[in-house]
């Protein structure tokens, strides 16, 4: 019985310690991944090596407030979340050339896009989209229409979009259009009709 | 051989009766102090330059806050470890740097060359050295050569001669008025509660003014109390109506009324005037039935100036202009109107929803410019219509769905009002915040140049004819849109 009782107290000792231990690690745990998060940087997108494919997209026009459905040849990626994002950085180009219809803030970009499940995507640009983006109603919608519908065209599995600045949530794109909510492309694809 | 101890042996009982809940209270002890000193309070910091949060540290019970997040804001800062020691160097904008070392786990610390005893003991961790919060006061008053003032139990530390009194004044007239002055624009943010307005204030220096609690004797405007904590001021007005908040002078000045009952039956255009009032309209004493208000919301205000129309023309004063005008062009209708915004101020998107749903308005206008474009756009919420009710209780995000038909239908006035005077216009619908979250009839008007020179958009012909247009389709379909209860 002595052995039993010794056997106890060490096991009871042990289990503080442990315990203790296991504190500090949680403790060191929260630290690291609140370092982790904050220095956390996206990677480049690869360049792809595939042959050019036709990639439709949703350009805005500001003087008649439309949107021009259009087809360019561009080399794509396989992966999914790669293919969306090549699609939106060449409407970007589009938008960023200097006789542009619709022009978007220099050094515009996009760092990201996350595909949550069979039909969401959450849209990560970069900061100069958002702080350059001329602001407007129409020009802001214009832009936020043209993202979706653009996704959705070349991946007919995204019916819904959401867009984030520099990995968080933004109130609005500049100042106007609702950037805390998600977008339903065949809502988008009712404006635009409306529009034309 | 003979056990010492046995399971039924009293003694060992007692034992182990202490170190089973020991070790138990051991781990949950350790796993507070490691999970309390990451969530710990803010203490807000209000300089001469800006207004910053620093976190504390909640050390045996004591608070404590970093002395180099204290000081970062306010010039450049290094801290060293040297064993035991910190050594910490600061040197203001365009000054002299100046030194401080702090012994760890000690009371004694040197500052600027003098001996100086801490409150406390000095702690450091992660390489940070953190002093006692009551300790911040003296050591920043030698760092910095400027008075501070610590408000401990609500967190909030003023440097230097930042802090702000207010003055309150209830102007007994009908309706009344509590007119709440202070030295320095402000921007609280405003919540409207039953029987109790709020303004909050996060980032403005605004202390008590010596009395905390007033009671008017009025009985509408009942009483107001000044509190603070958690890093922020509060004033609480009480009232036994409706109120609304209107910003004059530049921001300084906030005069706050009841929501104004309904305008005469007959309506009667007074004379034209240069500008509508600031004010709320002079009206009956007391409202008894339903009424219909108009609320106007000017876009944007403030830092947040909207789109550069020009380089010396903002969205924000176009928009304030235009509002102006179409107050006076509803109430030449006899349709009572209130600006949002009456002088260049900041108002968060929210809080435009909560003032025109608190108010409980009959009809949402919200006025925005752009360079881009020709024209004016008409905009209803681009969200998908619902069968819900028009009930008290709707959903914050979607609560404008509720009100789609009604509000399609004053769009549509005002397009066909616009046609009327043939100003090219378009019909639209636009994810504009905060539409969505208005729970009545709601519409956006953009205006864009009427021609070719973008500077026309402020010509005052065409703010006119704009403005008459929207008065002239909310007039035209106001037999429709339902008064509100006030």
């Amino acid at each position: 019985m002595t052995r039993r009782i010794l056997i106890m107290f060490a096991v009871l000792a042990l289990v503080a310690v442990g315990l203790g231990f296991y504190a500090l690690h949680l403790k060191r745990k929260v630290a690291r991944d609140a370092q982790t998060a904050s220095e956390q940087q996206l990677a480049l997108t690869p360049q792809s090596n595939g042959p050019p494919e036709p990639v439709t997209l949703y350009v805005a026009d500001d003087n008649d407030g439309t949107l021009h459905k259009t087809q360019v040849s561009v080399a794509m990626p396989v992966e999914r979340s790669e293919r969306a994002r090549a699609a939106l950085r060449t409407l970007f180009t589009q938008y960023l050339k200097t006789a542009s219809t619709h022009p978007i803030g220099k050094d515009s970009d996009v760092r990201q896009v996350f595909l949550m499940d069979e039909g969401t995507a959450i849209v990560d640009a970069d900061s100069a989209f958002a702080d350059a983006h001329p602001s407007g109603v129409l020009a802001e919608e214009l832009t936020v229409a043209s993202v979706v519908l653009t996704l959705n065209a070349n991946d007919s599995k995204i019916t819904r979009v959401k867009i984030l600045v520099n990995g968080q949530e933004r109130e609005t794109l500049a100042g106007h259009a609702d950037l805390k909510r998600f977008y339903e492309a065949s809502n988008i694809g009712q404006v635009v009709k409306d529009m034309q | 051989m003979t056990p010492r101890f046995a399971l039924g042996d009293k003694r060992v009982r007692v034992w182990l009766g202490v170190m089973l809940p020991v070790a138990v209270l051991a781990f949950l002890f350790a796993y507070r102090a490691t999970v309390h000193a990451q969530s710990a309070d803010q203490l807000t910091v209000y300089s001469p330059q800006t207004t910053y949060s620093v976190p504390m540290l909640n050390m045996q019970g004591i608070p404590y806050v970093g002395l180099i997040e204290l000081l970062e804001p306010l010039g450049s800062v290094e801290g060293r470890v040297d064993g035991k020691k910190y050594k910490l160097r600061f040197t203001p904008p365009g000054g002299h740097a100046v030194e401080a070392q702090f012994n760890e786990g000690k009371d004694k610390s040197k500052i600027l060359g003098e001996n100086y005893k801490l409150p406390g003991n000095f702690a450091q961790q992660n390489g940070r050295g953190y002093v006692p919060l009551n300790a911040v006061p003296e050591v920043l008053t030698k760092l910095l050569a400027k008075p501070m003032q610590l408000h401990p139990s609500a967190r909030r530390l003023f440097i230097g001669d930042v802090p702000m009194r207010f003055s309150m004044s209830l102007d007994k007239s009908t309706p009344p008025k509590l007119v709440v002055s202070f030295p320095a624009p402000v921007n609280p943010s405003i919540a409207n509660e039953p029987g109790r307005t709020r303004f909050t204030f996060r980032r403005e220096p605004v202390i008590s003014s010596g009395q905390d609690s007033v009671n008017f004797s009025d009985s509408a405007i009942t009483s107001a109390v000044f509190a603070e904590h958690d890093g922020l001021a509060e004033l609480d007005v009480m009232a036994t109506e409706p109120l609304m908040a209107n910003f004059a002078d530049g921001g300084k000045t906030i005069i706050v009324s009841p929501v104004p009952p309904p305008p005469p039956p007959t309506p009667a255009a007074p004379a034209p005037q240069a500008q509508a009032p600031a004010q709320a309209p002079t009206a009956p004493a007391k409202p008894t039935g339903p009424r219909f208000l108009v609320i106007i919301d000017p876009g944007h205000g403030g830092a947040e100036t909207g789109a550069m129309i020009t380089p010396t023309l903002l969205e924000k004063d176009v928009v304030l202009t235009l509002g102006r005008k179409l107050q006076h062009e509803l109430q030449a209708h006899g349709i009572a109107a209130w600006l949002l915004r009456n002088s260049d101020v900041a108002i968060a998107l929210d809080q435009r929803a909560n003032a025109t749903n608190g108010a409980r308005a009959a009809l949402y206008i919200t006025l925005h410019a752009a360079n881009t474009g020709r024209g004016v756009h008409v905009f209803t919420s681009l969200l998908p219509p619902t069968t819900a009710e028009r009930t008290s209780f709707l959903p914050w995000d979607t609560a404008q769905a509720a009100f789609l038909d009604l509000s399609g239908t004053v769009a549509g006035s005002v397009a066909a009002e616009l046609e009327n005077r043939k100003l090219p216009n378009a019909t639209l619908v636009a994810p504009l915040r905060p539409m969505n979250n208005i729970a009545a009839p709601a519409f956006a008007v953009e205006i864009a140049p009427p021609g070719d020179q973008v500077e026309d958009i402020a010509s005052p012909q065409y703010l006119d004819q704009v403005a008459q247009s929207i008065a002239a389709g909310v007039a035209a379909v106001r037999s429709k849109l339902p008064e509100v209860r006030p």
